[in-house]
């Protein structure tokens, strides 16, 4: 089954929200349409300021909207309280960060334990779950590393193992290669497209790293609040 | 989740050193406090205590304890007798005395004049036979916890001089065969003991009851405590409660009678305010250091509690990690600060200071700890609890 067949995974319609009030109010979102279907890689592109960080807070359950809705896997995240909110992000979102925001405490394993834990699973069983999700993505043996001593590459590695371990059925991506080099960002959309391609996921990259538009199934442009542009992508991950 | 908190904790060893050391110091002062207190409040009822063989004190109603005291009518001690439970009573009169060296000094001396036949409550002099004591003017002397209030001229030509007093003289401490003076009467030193230190210190001067009666300046009355022994399977407290029916006198159990006199210490002495100053200072800077540090530490690392809370930790599960992290200071800081306090109290007591850590003085210490770790925890997690998860974007 392709990703148009499927569900949206996530739809937002007539999503707005705004900061500050009087001089300083700031419409972030100004009426926001979007579906992400299971199973594609949608990436989230525009200037900065545009809306695309409070498009995905809010999709996440980070943020509330102030209007519209916004339906993430068949649940109205307007709709939920705090506890539903944060048990949802621990239960279905996967994140990766710009700045991997590994815990520098932890070795690779226990940072990608983490989702596990946060959900109760024992930590035995994290851990094993934990270093079969490294194994996936290249880093077996250095799972008891701490992050300092792991590459920049390295590290993205880590975060994407921790974006995954819980399986989660949306994974949001934050300029994940900004912090790579070229090959370590083409090695990482790889694992990205791979992920989204191998189960009924759906992925939200932004991003303003226009080498990797390729991997893209779609593209939805955003200006001023507001997606402007929805276009097929490159699609080059795919065929690899 | 505790695990990753207290990993957290100890990756960051600058301010786990600070955290540590700033639980330990409060640990510490407030033990040490506490134990100097307790050393002090054990030399308060040092006279109680060098009579262990005593079940029951008896005085006059007013009195509240051996610091303060008014004496009785010596027909007490017969009165005291005739209770039913009480197998042997013995009397101790208590009086202060000017005393003079021989060299012309004087010193204000603690009279204590046991009784002649029984010698109950006079200390042991290393190397005499107790009932030298009985010799007519004889007396033990003690420091009581002072020094230097027992030098007397050590030549033979600065004792007693015919050309008035020699001040200036060389002298050494007082010994057997020295001689004093006291309200006229020549005296002779036994020798010296070495009893319970006294709180305030003074020196002592233990003599027999005839003796004392004889030095110390002529009163009414003359007998501060009867010191009375119960019969075997006799509660104190109810041979005490029939004394009291009875006499008409005041009549304490040696426990309680140990009680009354801590009591009216901290009701009556200035010290008290002093400790309670320390315990005060040793709180708030206790409090200061740490909850600038634990503050300091989740404050910093908000962007790591950021992440937690984006991956759906709850706020609950947070606070509870900063609650860890509090705990785990608190109880190596108090485990270091009883060790270091432990040691510190070796020191002191062999510099002559009184000190007694008492059962309940490391809980004072561990209480102590565990209101400013409670109170610089509830002031760290705010910020954790209020921090918004969106910051871990790239676009915030």
């Amino acid at each position: 089954m392709t990703g148009a067949d499927q569900e949206p995974a996530v739809r937002c319609r007539g999503l707005t929200k705004h900061y500050g009030s009087g001089n300083e109010r700031v419409d972030a979102l100004r009426g926001v349409d979007l579906d992400v279907r299971s199973g594609e890689l949608l990436m989230l592109v525009g200037p900065s300021g545009c809306g695309k960080t409070t498009l995905i807070s809010i999709i996440t359950t980070i943020l509330d909207q102030d209007d519209g809705s916004c339906e993430v896997l068949g649940r109205d995240v307007g709709r939920m309280t705090e506890a539903e909110r944060t048990r949802f992000r621990g239960e279905s979102v996967g994140f990766v960060f710009q700045a991997f925001n590994l815990l520098p405490a932890l070795t690779a394993l226990e940072n990608v334990s983490v989702p596990l834990l946060v959900s109760g699973v024992a930590r035995e069983v994290a851990e094993q779950r934990a270093r079969s999700v490294l194994e996936e993505v290249g880093l077996g043996a250095r799972a008891d590393v701490l992050p300092r001593k792991l590459s920049g590459g390295q590290q993205q590695r880590v975060a994407i193992g921790r974006a995954l371990v819980h399986d989660p059925k949306l994974v949001v991506c934050d300029e994940p290669t900004s912090n790579l080099d070229a090959k370590t960002g083409h090695e990482m959309m790889d694992i990205l497209r791979g992920v989204a391609r191998a189960s009924d996921r759906a992925l939200i990259v932004v991003t303003h790293d226009n080498r990797t538009f390729d991997y893209a199934d779609r593209m939805a442009r955003m200006e001023d609040g507001r997606i402007v542009e929805v276009s097929e992508g490159g699609r080059q991950g795919a065929q690899s | 989740m505790f695990r990753i908190a207290l990993k957290m904790l100890a990756a960051d060893r600058a301010k786990f050193v600070g955290l540590l050391f700033g639980i330990a110091f409060t640990s510490f002062l407030v033990t040490f406090a506490a134990s100097y207190f307790c050393g002090f409040m054990t030399n308060g009822f040092a006279l109680i205590s060098e009579n262990g063989a005593t079940d029951v004190w008896v005085m006059d109603p007013a009195v509240q304890s051996v610091e303060q005291t008014i004496n009785m009518s010596a027909s007490a001690l017969d009165r005291v007798r005739s209770v039913e439970g009480v197998s042997r009573a013995v009397p101790l009169a208590l009086g202060n005395a000017d005393v003079r060296f021989a060299n012309g000094q004087f010193q204000t001396f603690q009279v204590i004049g046991v009784d002649d036949a029984s010698l109950a409550g006079a200390p042991v002099v290393p190397g005499r036979n107790p009932d030298e004591l009985r010799a007519r003017d004889a007396v033990i002397v003690d420091a009581g916890g002072t020094s230097g209030k027992l030098e007397t001229p050590a030549l033979a030509r600065d004792q007693w001089p015919h050309d008035g007093a020699h001040l200036d003289a060389p002298t050494r401490e007082l010994r057997g065969g020295d001689e004093l003076l006291v309200n006229e009467h020549l005296v002779r030193v036994l020798g010296q003991s070495s009893t319970v230190p006294r709180y305030p210190p003074r020196p002592l001067l233990y003599t027999t009851l005839s003796n004392a009666l004889r030095i110390l300046p002529v009163e009414p009355h003359t007998l501060t405590f009867v010191m009375a022994r119960t019969v075997a399977g006799a509660s104190p407290r109810e041979v005490a409660r029939r004394i009291e029916q009875r006499t008409g006198l005041r009549a304490r159990s040696t426990a309680d009678f140990k009680s009354d006199t801590v009591r009216w210490f901290l009701v009556n002495s200035e010290d008290v305010g002093d400790i309670a100053a320390m315990l005060t200072l040793a709180m708030t800077m206790g409090f200061g250091v740490t909850g600038v540090m634990l503050y300091m530490f989740t404050y910093e690392h908000q962007s790591q509690y950021a992440v937690l809370k984006a991956l759906g930790t709850p706020s609950g599960t947070l606070t509870a990690m900063v609650l860890a992290q509090a705990a785990m200071c608190a109880l190596l800081g108090t485990g270091m600060g009883l060790g270091l306090c432990g040691i510190a109290g070796e020191v002191v007591v062999r510099l002559g200071f009184p000190f007694r850590m008492m059962w309940f003085t490391p809980l004072a210490g561990l209480l102590g700890v565990v209101l400013v770790s409670v109170a610089a925890a509830l002031i760290s997690v705010r910020p954790v609890v209020k921090l918004q998860p969106a910051v871990v974007f790239a676009g915030r």
